[in-house]
């Protein structure tokens, strides 16, 4: 991983001209899913494109955070729920039910809609899942966390009260955190769920211009409902209707001319 | 509409002031009926502290600080010896026993409750665990007596004996020779009898662990055990703190249970297998019989738990702190 520095790319930039096609890291094939009973997502076809950040739109209900959820198999966590089709992360196919889940987690990180600190100091939040992976000497550590601080854009909030609680810091320093956590663990995709939400305009504007660094090292797919997010932080976005992908194109193509007439209607705002 | 108003006006204006000074006289009722339900609280416990002084003085006055650490107990000699260092051992080490076991194993069925257990499973395990709190402590003290101290006797005791014979100081904690009434037995039923404290309480405070929480953990890659020890049982820690210390707070007082399988003898063993007594079972089985000083020192003894249990209460709650301090709160 290459060292972050900030502001490097302003939030609200949007690619005029489309990026290259870039080599697919994620590959979803006739996916469906169900909730027991329940059809929830239907043949679902698309790539997330390596270092692209891939945003998912729709209204509420849509399928978009349960396909998010397909990625790091977090539905297994829950019976009755299920995954068929196909859908691969370089050459390894992540619905293999003998998958090492663990493995995967680390290969595919998440961030969520509410930041959730662990119950433990800041440094800790960041040493913990490193740990899980790697034996290394506390100078190393230390390093590591601040290098994942760093990458968070938290490092000079925060380098002062490494060992307060990670649960003192502010709604958007913690989802940072989060996000700082996630990046130190060195995934490969990571997945925002919705990941301002919960946070003010301010924070909100550093996350924004924090997954446009990420990308640079990472293939993110972020799940939103505020288009203009989308349209700010992302290369390809992916519009979700009732569990079915209506339309997926370059961001810049989806907002100025989508090719589909609910998609058309659901940006400017006349249902969802 | 127009029904209702009609009905109004037929029952006279309606006099808000009236009303008002009704429901004044009514709100300082219940202001003093809860007031003093709850000062009765106090009054309760400091007269309970009172009496528990004025009945042990007689012993305190004859034996003074001695009696904590004398060991002879002769409540026939002339005059009587009483010395409490028998029956505070026996209650410290039941109860260490008893929470040595309760406390993982109830923390661990709780674990599998929430975390592990198929749906069918868990109502079933639940229900079981609830039936064992609600059973009278005498039924576990008969239990205790005539089938699990005779199989532990014939079984466990002589299987560990001979294991740690010959082992330094583990060879006299199991010493023999195996018996039917011992600290280990006692320190057994108390285990059983404390464990759904530990249990239901860890439940419920599992439960409020929100499952994102949970997900964020699992999605970085946390196996279900790191997940439990890492996120689940810090960010519950309060709360299962306060179970343990509830189950302890029964397992100190614990009485009747105990008074039928700890043997009731005051000299203290360096073994585990060998009976003892505990304050409560001490009193228990003498009370009734007892007269004068030898009276006076029981309730010196129950005086003593009275305030070993708020030791023990104020000493948890000060390890709280400490840990809420090292994590950072």
């Amino acid at each position: 991983m290459t060292e972050l520095s900030v502001s490097t790319t302003a939030a609200g930039h949007v690619p005029q001209v489309p990026l290259p096609e870039a080599p697919p890291k994620v590959t979803v094939r006739n996916l469906n899913f169900y909730y027991g009973e329940h059809h929830a997502l239907k043949n679902i076809n698309l790539t997330l494109g390596t270092n692209r950040v891939t945003a998912f739109i729709g209204p509420s209900g849509c399928g978009k955070s349960t396909l998010l959820r397909i990625f790091n198999r977090m539905y297994d966590l829950y019976p009755g729920q299920r995954a068929t089709g196909q859908l691969m992360l370089d050459q390894t196919n992540i619905l293999d039910p003998k998958l090492d889940l663990n493995l995967l987690r680390a290969r595919v990180g998440m961030v969520f809609q509410k930041p959730t600190p662990f119950p433990m100091t800041i440094y800790e939040n960041i040493a913990f899942g490193i740990r899980l992976y790697e034996k290394i000497s506390k100078s190393e550590m230390d390093d590591r966390v601040e290098k994942a601080l760093r990458g968070g854009a938290l490092w000079n909030e925060v380098k002062d009260k490494l060992n307060a609680s990670g649960l003192s810091l502010s709604g958007g320093q913690q989802q940072r955190l989060c996000i700082a956590r996630t990046v130190a663990v060195r995934p490969e995709v990571i997945l925002f769920d919705e990941p301002c939400s919960a946070l003010d305009p301010i924070s909100t504007a550093k996350v924004e211009e924090l997954i446009q660094e990420l990308s640079e090292d990472y293939t993110i797919a972020i799940v939103t409902h505020n288009m203009q997010q989308a349209a700010r932080v992302s290369d390809k976005t992916a519009f979700m209707y009732l569990g079915e992908l209506i339309e997926f194109d370059d961001t810049n193509k989806i907002f100025t001319s989508p090719s589909d007439r609910r998609t058309q209607d659901y940006i400017t705002g006349r249902f969802g | 509409m127009a029904v209702q108003s009609d009905v109004m006006e037929a029952a006279g204006p309606y006099d808000r002031a009236k009303a008002l000074s009704a429901f004044k006289l009514g709100d300082l009722t219940f202001y003093w009926i809860t007031r003093v339900s709850a000062i009765s609280v106090l009054l309760i416990l400091g007269g309970i502290i009172l009496s528990l002084i004025v009945g042990a003085w007689p012993a305190m006055k004859e034996y003074g600080f001695a009696f904590l650490w004398t060991q002879r107990w002769a409540p026939s000699a002339d005059p009587p010896v009483l010395g409490a260092l028998g029956p505070i051992y026996g209650t410290l080490i039941t109860s260490i026993i008893a929470m040595l076991i309760a406390i993982p194993v109830g923390i661990g069925i709780a674990v599998f409750l929430t975390e592990l257990c198929p749906q069918v499973l868990r109502r079933p395990i639940g229900i079981a665990i609830e039936l064992l709190a609600g059973i009278p402590s005498i039924i576990y003290g008969m239990w205790g007596f005539f089938v699990l101290g005779p199989f532990l006797a014939n079984t466990f005791q002589p299987f560990m004996i001979r294991i740690f014979e010959g082992v330094p100081v583990l060879g006299a904690v199991f010493a023999g020779p195996p018996s039917y009434l011992s600290l280990f037995n006692a320190a057994l039923i108390l285990a059983i009898m404390v464990l759904p404290f530990i249990t239901a309480i860890s439940v419920d405070v599992f439960k409020t662990v929100p499952p994102v929480l949970k997900e964020a953990a699992y999605g970085m890659g946390c196996t279900t055990w790191e997940v439990v020890r890492s996120v689940v049982i810090p960010y519950t820690r309060v709360g299962v703190i306060g179970g343990v210390m509830l189950a302890l707070g029964r397992a100190l007082g614990e009485t009747m249970a105990v008074t039928f399988i700890i043997g009731n003898s005051f000299r203290i063993s360096s073994s585990i297998f060998a009976p003892g007594t505990t304050i409560s079972a001490a009193i228990a089985s003498e009370f009734a019989e007892s007269d004068g000083l030898h009276q006076s020192g029981l309730i010196l003894l129950g005086l003593l738990l009275f305030v070993l249990t708020f030791f023990v209460l104020a000493g948890a709650r000060l390890m709280l702190m400490r840990l809420e301090k090292k994590a950072g709160k």
